[in-house]
């Protein structure tokens, strides 16, 4: 070998080839067609579900047969139009109230009502005929204002039995009042809903902020939850590629070549890399399966969800909570990266420890189960809200990157906590540097695991 | 020149290697020797700079062994240290640049090793998808391929048959008579005894016998006469001296305490004996050096 040519950077080499060896195979290219077609498929839900069909989306045809004198069919139209709203809109019961007017008129009722006036008996021929034909016959009572009775083929599924028995109720309650005389004008005031005035005593505190956060509480979570899987990803291959050069002694050619510190952070480097580029992938198939979205309904991103997306969306821009994104996500992504970088070491050092890949699978269950309480913290954030446990957590390195952003959004973090449990985990790197590279250099040339542990707490006192 | 130089290795109160030293000259074929557990492994992963020594110390040409010399040293490994998932060209690449070669230095060797070794339609095919034979020389390739100035082979014949034992032979020479250094391992001794002028034969971490090959020999004091004839096998099991007589198909082997008793032989064989075809004075093979001062030591 002549000395005068360029010698190629053992380095950045390793790195290349530990990312090469992961992306440049036929199971990488699998899995993201299957992620992709998983989200893809997640995203349009709905128009899958109608493409297969079925009778979910027919409208159920109420006949009212009204043998009363007090308008009971009418007041029934009413409030039955109410309840199917309300319902329609729960999701959106905290969001705010001009947001929800406007959603509640563009709900299209689940029901038509008619009056039926060919009597009871051919009423029933109908119903017996569809089972998405109900009747009802309201009738006078002494006793109770109304009777009703309700005829159908079939069981009445959870939602039209709540809908038409909310409706029943609310119509005979309006019927008695009604007949109690009361003047129109107390009539208003008694449907009227309560005024409540919220008045929050913190200075940096809004109402409209408070049904934000209890959304984003719900919402956060989902967000992040590519975080488990990126970092699943992460660590498998780490420990994969680690134990593949030990069983096949490849390791001592290596180690024979580049030192272990630039083993150690080769694989650190391109695992980082590797789930950053899967990251933007996941990102890249999300917004593809918004264009296929969007194909699919006729221009509309929301299609058939565009109730409930569009009504947090107009909830998050009157908070004025998407101002705060400046810096909720790139603080998220900062401690996010520096956590990543955590696992990475982690599964680095214990990678090096074991001898083949199931004693490595063993080991990483603690870690994933780590992360896993991270998450479920999270969602519990807000049930447990100001729960000063919850709040120790959000500190925890490997935790706090799920958890802190968490109680950022919700606001039981400020700015400052954030940064120290981003400076919390950039201390545990450098420990698990200065350390676990100790151990590392040991257990990489280690290939028995009689007196492992021995072996190890020798390596880390450093003799 | 390698340098050992009273290397010592500990594993906790384990004494791996005991005051080991030898020297290897530019062009040498050095023979490392030992039954399973003696050091060998150890030795050579001090020699890489994997391990290092609790005593002595490694030089390689003046320098001691670090990460700015590795890229003059090949070393073959007795367990398989290939990457399998990947293609020859791939994994001989991957080697290749961590011994500080460019590509198309590496592509340019590979193929024209692939030649050599009679495997060159093998380039693109995955490590797993060849033969036990195949990987073998393929691992030969990778530690090859830097053309090193010290190369170490531990069990190179593993897996082999006697027709690429050849090929490996022949590439072992060329790259002894180019000026490597070459530290040679091998159960089997006709191989070291066919390589190696100088060796070292350990046990549990200590030299037993160690030296030129021709030394080691003389010294030893048995030896075999080969004898064809017709005579009474009695008349020389009589002879004080004569250790053991052993009949083959269509010769006698007979084992002596030392060279004065060949003397007493042929004066017994040219009375007695009849039609007499053959009688050679041979040195013991290491095979037989080997067994019977390992054995020596082993028991004690």
């Amino acid at each position: 070998m002549t000395n005068n040519e360029k010698k190629p950077n053992k380095f950045w080499f390793l790195v290349g080839m530990s990312l090469k060896r992961k992306i440049k195979t036929k199971w990488f290219l699998l899995a993201n067609i299957l992620i992709f077609a998983a989200i893809a498929c997640a995203l349009n839900i709905d128009h899958l579900i109608e493409a297969f069909g079925g009778d979910f989306n027919e409208k159920e045809t109420i006949y009212v047969i009204d043998q009363t004198d007090m308008n009971t069919y009418e007041i029934f139209e009413q409030q039955l139009q109410l309840t199917n709203t309300t319902l329609q809109t729960e999701d959106q019961s905290k969001v705010l109230e001009e947001s929800r007017a406007e959603t509640e008129e563009q709900v299209e009722s689940d029901y038509i009502v008619e009056e039926f006036t060919e009597g009871l008996e051919k009423a029933e021929e109908l119903a017996e005929e569809d089972d998405k034909v109900y009747v009802i016959v309201f009738e006078e009572d002494e006793e109770n204002i109304i009777k009703t009775t309700l005829i159908s083929k079939d069981y009445l599924g959870t939602t039209d039995s709540q809908v038409i028995n909310q409706a029943i109720n609310s119509t005979k309650m309006a019927v008695a009042i009604a007949n109690s005389n009361i003047p129109v004008s107390e009539l208003e005031k008694i449907y009227s809903e309560a005024e409540v005035e919220r008045v929050i005593l913190s200075d940096d505190k809004t109402p409209q902020a408070e049904g934000t956060s209890m959304i984003m509480s719900t919402v956060f979570p989902v967000v992040i939850l590519p975080f488990f899987m990126l970092t699943l990803f992460l660590v498998q291959m780490i420990g994969a590629e680690v134990n593949d050069e030990k069983t096949t002694r490849g390791m001592e050619i290596i180690i024979s070549n580049v030192s272990p510190k630039q083993h150690f952070f080769s694989k650190m480097i391109a695992g980082n890399a590797f789930i950053l580029i899967q990251g933007a992938l996941l990102i890249i198939y999300a917004i593809l399966g918004v264009v296929i979205r969007v194909l699919l309904g006729g221009g509309n991103p929301l299609g058939g969800m565009g109730n409930s997306f569009g009504g947090v969306l107009d909830a998050l821009t009157v908070s004025g909570i998407l101002d705060k994104l400046i810096y909720i996500i790139p603080l998220t992504l900062i401690l996010m990266i520096v956590t990543f970088v955590a696992y990475s070491l982690l599964a680095g050092i214990l990678a090096s420890m074991t001898t083949n890949i199931e004693d490595f699978q063993q080991l990483q269950t603690p870690i994933m189960i780590i992360s896993l309480v991270g998450y479920y913290l999270a969602i519990l954030a807000n049930v447990f809200g100001g729960s000063i446990f919850i709040k120790i957590l959000g500190f925890v390195p490997l935790i706090s990157a799920i958890l802190a952003p968490s109680l950022l959004v919700i606001g039981q973090f400020g700015i400052f906590e954030v940064v120290i449990a981003i400076i919390l985990v950039i201390i545990t790197n450098f420990l698990l540097i200065h350390y676990g590279l100790r151990i590392y250099k040991v257990g990489i040339l280690n290939y028995s695991s009689e007196g492992l542990w021995k072996k190890m707490l020798k390596a880390l006192r450093g003799k | 020149m390698l340098k050992v130089e009273g290397i010592t290795k500990y594993y906790g109160d384990f004494l791996a290697v005991d005051h080991l030293s030898f020297e290897v000259k530019p062009g040498e074929i050095f023979g490392l020797l030992g039954v399973n557990g003696a050091g060998k492994t150890t030795t050579f992963r001090m020699i890489m700079g994997l391990l290092e020594p609790s005593d002595g110390r490694i030089t390689l040409n003046g320098k001691p062994i670090d990460y700015s010399v590795t890229d003059e040293i090949g070393f073959l490994t007795e367990e398989r240290s290939l990457l399998t998932k990947l293609t020859v060209r791939e994994q001989c690449i991957y080697y290749g640049t961590l011994k500080g070669m460019n590509k198309e230095l590496i592509e340019t060797r590979l193929k024209e090793l692939l030649e050599r070794f009679e495997i060159p339609e093998y380039i693109d095919k995955p490590i797993k998808q060849l033969s036990k034979g195949n990987q073998q020389k393929v691992q030969f390739i990778t530690a090859i391929i830097n053309e090193p100035k010290l190369l170490i082979l531990d069990e190179p014949f593993s897996g082999l048959d006697p027709f690429n034992v050849e090929l490996f032979k022949q590439e072992i020479k060329r790259m002894s008579e180019a000026g490597s250094m070459i530290i040679f391992s091998s159960h089997r001794m006709e191989h070291v005894e066919l390589f190696c002028k100088k060796l070292v034969i350990m046990l549990h971490g200590k030299p037993v016998i160690e030296g030129y090959l021709q030394d080691i020999k003389e010294q030893f004091r048995k030896k075999n006469i080969f004898l064809k004839a017709d005579i009474d096998i009695d008349l020389l099991k009589k002879i004080d001296g004569v250790v053991s007589i052993e009949e083959r198909a269509d010769e006698y082997e007979i084992k002596i305490r030392d060279n004065e008793v060949v003397d007493q032989v042929f004066s017994v064989v040219a009375k007695k004996g009849k039609h007499v075809t053959k009688f050679v004075v041979e040195e013991p093979s290491l095979n037989e050096i080997f067994v019977a001062k390992v054995g020596e030591e082993y028991d004690k």
